[in-house]
């Protein structure tokens, strides 16, 4: 029996990134990115030194990289909160953040994930983009000892989502009918089917080790709750909530 | 929670999380919720939010669990704890964990339902090592039919 919330999921594919003068993403798939915004959102962000913006394609994966602090999917809300309603995503584009103190010190906890991009991604897993996706590198330089405070690692984040809200607020005005993909996903409940739960033990022991929830975008970081703040203690979500972005990985 | 880059959940994980979609889609359990537990840092808190984890699941009165955790090491004091919680209170549980119960750094009588889901160890050698590559040792689908597998037959036994 169809029970709780609805929600539907529109994807749009994306089919070429491109760098330009302004940062655009069109419903026909079309998306430019502008390197000089990084100079913007570097102005309110005190404790980073310097972010760099960089496509990359799927042949241009023998390079080097930072140590991958988080795999975020460009999604937002149209109608609605995180877990109901509408939301757009795009397919075939990933944000990729990544960070390096200015010490030199990788921003993670521990085993880096820093060298040849080609070999520091298990492509094709859930949590990974797939070999030929595009890529929007977002590489964070925190000024020097920032990163094991947990300000440090938040700033990066934040600047991170700054600039994923630019795509964002364009997508909410897609036409819907224009989607490549589309999946609803409404809740039930049979009374003689078993009720099971997950629990998800999460990192919440401070910087680089840390995950958010609440944010108001999917996998958002703006007006998100870290679970460190939150006490530790367990929150429930509804399975809509959850693949809708409810949460953010900070560690 | 990635406490090492190769057990890294990213924000993408969380969004197409094989688990969510495995136990969403069964046609057997009707999947009521995801409960989100924070690691703590301090002994004494680690205790008391597993705890909750437990009463939680008594409050809701679930016919069994399955509990994933992608760390190691003094998570597992917290995740054995939330286990055994669980456990006593009569909720079955498949726990996956990256290390198999018996290199849990604490112990209990209620880690018969751990299933390791550690992926590199013709790499390593050792279950649980770190790999440095993103996402090597993360859940897939198979990891999460075969913990929803291991769940029914739990619940069938102790019904």
């Amino acid at each position: 029996m169809e029970t709780g919330s609805r929600l539907t999921v529109r994807a749009y594919h994306v089919t070429d990134v491109a760098y330009g003068t302004e940062n655009r993403v069109t419903v026909d798939g079309h998306l430019t990115v502008c390197k000089e915004t990084a100079d913007e959102i570097l102005k309110a962000e005190p404790l980073i030194k310097s972010i760099d913006i960089r496509i990359i394609a799927p042949d241009e994966h023998q390079q080097h990289t930072n140590t991958i602090m988080d795999v975020i999917p460009l999604s937002t809300k149209v109608l609605g909160k995180v877990g109901e309603g509408i939301t757009h995503t795009l397919t075939g584009v990933y944000v990729l953040l990544t960070g390096i103190d200015e010490s030199g010190r990788q921003v993670c906890n521990f085993g880096a994930s820093d060298g040849i991009l080609a070999e520091k991604v298990a492509w094709g897993r859930a949590g990974t983009p797939l070999e030929s996706d595009m890529l929007i590198s977002f590489d964070v330089v925190l000024k020097e000892g920032t990163w094991a405070d947990r300000p440090g690692p938040e700033a990066a984040h934040r600047a991170c989502d700054t600039f994923c809200q630019i795509f964002r607020e364009q997508m909410k005005k897609f036409n819907g009918y224009k989607c490549t993909e589309k999946h609803v996903f409404q809740e039930t409940y049979e009374p003689d089917r078993k009720d099971v739960y997950i629990v998800k033990e999460v990192s919440g022991q401070g910087a680089v080790y840390d995950t958010w929830m609440f944010g108001d975008e999917p996998c958002g970081f703006e007006g998100g709750h870290s679970v460190i703040d939150m006490g530790c203690m367990p929150a429930i979500v509804t399975p809509n909530e959850f693949r809708d972005g409810v949460m953010r990985a900070m560690d | 929670m990635g406490i090492g880059t190769s057990m890294k959940e990213t924000s993408l994980h969380y969004y197409r999380d094989p688990l969510v979609e495995v136990l969403s889609e069964d046609q057997d359990v009707n999947l009521r919720g995801i409960i989100i537990v924070g690691s703590p840092d301090k002994n004494e808190d680690k205790y008391l939010s597993a705890e909750r984890v437990g009463v939680t699941l008594e409050c809701a009165r679930a016919d069994g669990a399955v509990f994933s955790c992608n760390g190691l090491g003094n998570n597992h004091v917290d995740y054995a704890h939330a286990i055994e919680a669980a456990e006593k209170r009569g909720v079955p549980v498949v726990a996956l964990s990256m290390v198999p119960a018996k290199d849990f750094v604490v112990q209990n009588d209620s880690l018969d339902g751990v299933l390791c889901y550690y992926k590199a160890y013709d790499k390593t050698g050792a279950m649980g090592d770190e790999t440095t590559v993103l996402a090597e040792n993360t859940v897939n689908e198979l990891d999460a039919r075969k913990a929803l597998a291991m769940l029914k037959l739990k619940m069938r036994k102790r019904s």
